[in-house]
């Protein structure tokens, strides 16, 4: 096995005049949990499907598991498992008849496949549920279904693709901590999702991908302090009228500095290049307005706003994700 | 990749449809129910069909020359003349001028008594009568043959005929002419040449079109292109279980023609399910064609729709394929459809054999495979336009 489990030269997908992927260069090793970060349309789902053998690549290059994914598809597919939104299970058919039937697709040994499928029912807790048909489950299930098929064939590498959307806490989390448990056996994860919090949490590295571009890759350490130039400070502040709010993003957008104002359940967050006197001029501007100050904080940036600073703000992405939807 | 997990694949496939359709009650419903029963019984309704007296060469004009003329041969031009199946035999004392007559279209068969018919009866040899026949029109002297012999051989066990053809055989409509000259056919024979091809070519254009952009849409497609399966066992596993869906609907279409509206096909149970069988294949073959331009699947009902008005305008069902004009003669021509209905009306009114229609089993075998190689050819191609 190589110590690189995936790794893209150059790859790139263009649909029509859009490129949806653009030029990536990655290299995720063997048992790492890797975080594809982005806004939707960034090119995540087109990166896992030029990947998974799913499309073809317009230009460049990649292997996963040490096969090629243009020569060499089918041996890519035989070490990949896939748990994407487009990639379903029968609904007319049981947990258990899906399960079947995808290993014989994968050539498993009917005694093993046997085995497994029991495993994997009881692994998931599908043991009563294991006659029921899928379409007759919750999502939440759904989801859990699909990762039994996905885990079916023991894959090297494992795909999940925006896999905690419309996923309830405690499932996403249940699925988070499996996820990490089957990086420590050995499995290498492909976790893309537009949630900012999740790779924080789980990921080995994160990659955040922007218009198609992988923009910076890192642990999601690096990554905030790649942008530690950043200040944020936040202030409780309640009953902050529009009015007044405005008048405090004139006052600061006055400085320059500022690349962000954000008022939501009675907390300021101003974000802005490191300025030593940031927090003293938001307390003077919020109380030039009249505002009340219950507390003030100065923070470290998260990865979201790590991943704000580093595609260009948020205008940009409100503006990419305009032409990504009109491109599409 | 094996030739053994080929096959393993391309069963798993076929089961998996198998699977999904006993779940499916409106599928079942519109396959195997609504859509044979529905065509079968409006036809025959239509058409009327049961009661109708059956007989494929009573309004063949023939000419009876008996040249022993004894009481036996008397008797046989009794027999044949009073029987329903030979209207318009006539009596001729000419047997040169009756046989020139042939390929005149005043007349298609001429039946001889020899000299020594009741002397070789008599002595308990075997006897024989000969028959020249015209067979410019195909299926015409199978036809006058097979009913003249069913009615000596009740005459006496111990006469034969002998056949002989006073034409080289050759290729044209079949059927049509005849029915246009007047004869009869069992009262719903000629529904069921329509029945059988437009039911297997309703549902199974329906079946794999729409199964295909259903899963399509489900996800459940991409998900059978993340594995190894490779497409061609996809696209076999679904055409192995649609073909046994289709010779299901055959038999509920033939006991239905059958026992219902009376219809007598004047063929073999095996030819009717090679032709309906054929017919469903080179449908299936155009819905793969159809799931690779990605129609959903609303469009693919009324692409259907279209489907079916383009059949009946182009394939000789209503209007004979000679009759059209231009553009349309040169669809009809190309349209594999119209050998199948043309295959079916010589098989089930005629009695043809079925490897003697060589041109319609070849045009309707080249047409599925065509189909098919296109299908592949596009679902290849079009493999992430399908997913996206």
């Amino acid at each position: 096995m190589p110590d690189s489990s995936i790794s893209t030269q150059g790859l790139t997908k263009v649909f029509g005049h859009f490129r949806a992927v653009d030029t990536l260069n990655l290299d995720v090793k063997s048992g790492e949990l890797f975080g594809l970060l982005g806004p939707n349309g960034a090119g995540k789902t087109t990166t896992v499907r030029l990947l998974c053998t799913l499309i073809e690549p317009t230009m460049g290059s990649a292997t996963v598991a040490g096969f090629d994914i243009r020569k060499d598809p089918a041996a890519v597919r035989r070490t990949i498992g896939v748990v994407s939104e487009g990639v379903s299970l029968y609904k007319d058919l049981t947990i258990e008849e899906n399960l079947k039937l995808l290993s014989t697709l994968y050539d498993l040994p009917r005694n093993r496949a046997e085995s497994r499928v029991q495993e994997l029912l009881e692994m998931f807790a599908f043991r009563e549920k294991a006659k029921r048909l899928v379409g007759a489950l919750s999502t939440g299930w759904q989801k859990k279904a699909m990762i039994c098929a996905a885990l079916l064939h023991d894959p090297k590498v494992l795909f999940l693709d925006e896999v905690t959307s419309g996923l309830d806490p405690q499932s996403a989390i249940a699925l988070q901590d499996f996820t990490k448990h089957l990086c420590d056996q050995g499995v290498t994860v492909i976790w893309t999702t537009h949630y900012m919090g999740e790779p924080e949490k789980i990921c080995d590295r994160v990659g955040i991908m922007f218009a198609g571009r992988l923009v910076q890759v890192g642990t999601p350490g690096e990554l905030k302090h790649s942008v530690s130039e950043l200040s944020v400070v936040e202030v409780e502040t309640p009953d902050l009228s529009p009015m007044q709010l405005e008048k405090v993003k004139h006052r600061l957008s006055s400085m320059n500095q500022v690349c962000r104002v954000r008022y939501s359940e009675s907390k300021l967050q101003v974000s802005c290049e490191r300025k030593e006197t940031l927090a003293e001029e938001v307390a003077s501007a919020l109380l030039d307005v009249g505002a009340r100050i219950r507390t003030i904080n100065t923070k470290d940036p998260t990865l979201e706003e790590a991943f704000i600073a580093l595609t260009g703000g948020e205008e940009e992405i409100d503006r990419f994700m305009e032409s990504a939807g009109q491109t599409k | 990749m094996s030739l053994s997990s080929f096959i393993a694949d391309t069963l798993a496939i076929a089961a998996n449809e198998f699977r999904q359709f006993r779940r499916n009650r409106s599928a079942i419903l519109i396959s195997l129910v609504i859509l044979p029963l529905f065509f079968t019984a409006s036809l025959g309704a239509g058409r009327g069909g049961a009661g109708t007296s059956f007989s494929a060469t009573t309004d063949i004009p023939m000419a009876f020359v008996d040249n022993d003329l004894s009481v036996a041969s008397n008797r046989l031009w009794q027999t044949l003349a009073s029987s329903p199946d030979f209207h318009s035999l006539s009596q001729s004392y000419d047997e040169q001028q009756s046989i020139g007559l042939l390929g005149s279209k005043k007349i298609y068969a001429v039946i001889v008594v020899p000299k020594g018919f009741q002397n070789d009866l008599d002595n308990g040899f075997q006897a024989r009568i000969i028959l020249y026949t015209d067979d410019s029109e195909p299926g015409v002297s199978d036809q006058i043959q097979s009913t003249l012999t069913n009615y000596v051989q009740n005459f006496n066990p111990n006469l034969e005929v002998q056949p002989i053809l006073t034409q080289a055989e050759k290729q044209s409509i079949a059927g049509v002419e005849i029915i246009q000259k007047g004869a009869s056919f069992a009262g719903f024979n000629v529904g069921l040449t329509i029945v059988l091809a437009v039911v297997q070519i309703f549902a199974g254009f329906y079946e794999i079109a729409g199964g295909m952009s259903r899963e399509r849409e489900e996800g459940t497609y991409a998900r059978l292109l993340s594995t190894p399966v490779p497409i061609e066992a996809i696209v076999l596993g679904k055409t192995l279980f649609d073909l046994l869906l289709s010779t299901a609907r055959t038999f509920i279409v033939l006991g239905l023609a059958i026992y219902g509206y009376g219809a007598r096909p004047n063929t073999d149970l095996l030819t009717l399910l090679t032709l309906s069988l054929l017919v469903a294949l080179v449908t299936m073959g155009l819905g793969f064609v159809a799931s690779a331009l990605k129609l959903g699947q609303r469009a693919v009902v009324i692409v259907e729709f279209f489907l079916i008005l383009f059949l009946f305008a182009f394939s000789g069902l209503i209007i004979d394929k000679e009759l059209l004009v231009g553009v349309s003669q040169t669809i009809a021509t190309l349209l594999p459809f119209t050998y199948a209905f043309d295959a079916l009306r010589r098989t089930v009114l005629l009695g043809r054999p079925l490897l003697s229609l060589t041109w319609d089993l070849e045009y309707l075998i080249m047409s599925g495979i065509i189909f098919y190689t296109i299908s592949l050819v596009l679902l290849r191609e079009s493999r992430e336009r399908l997913i996206r």
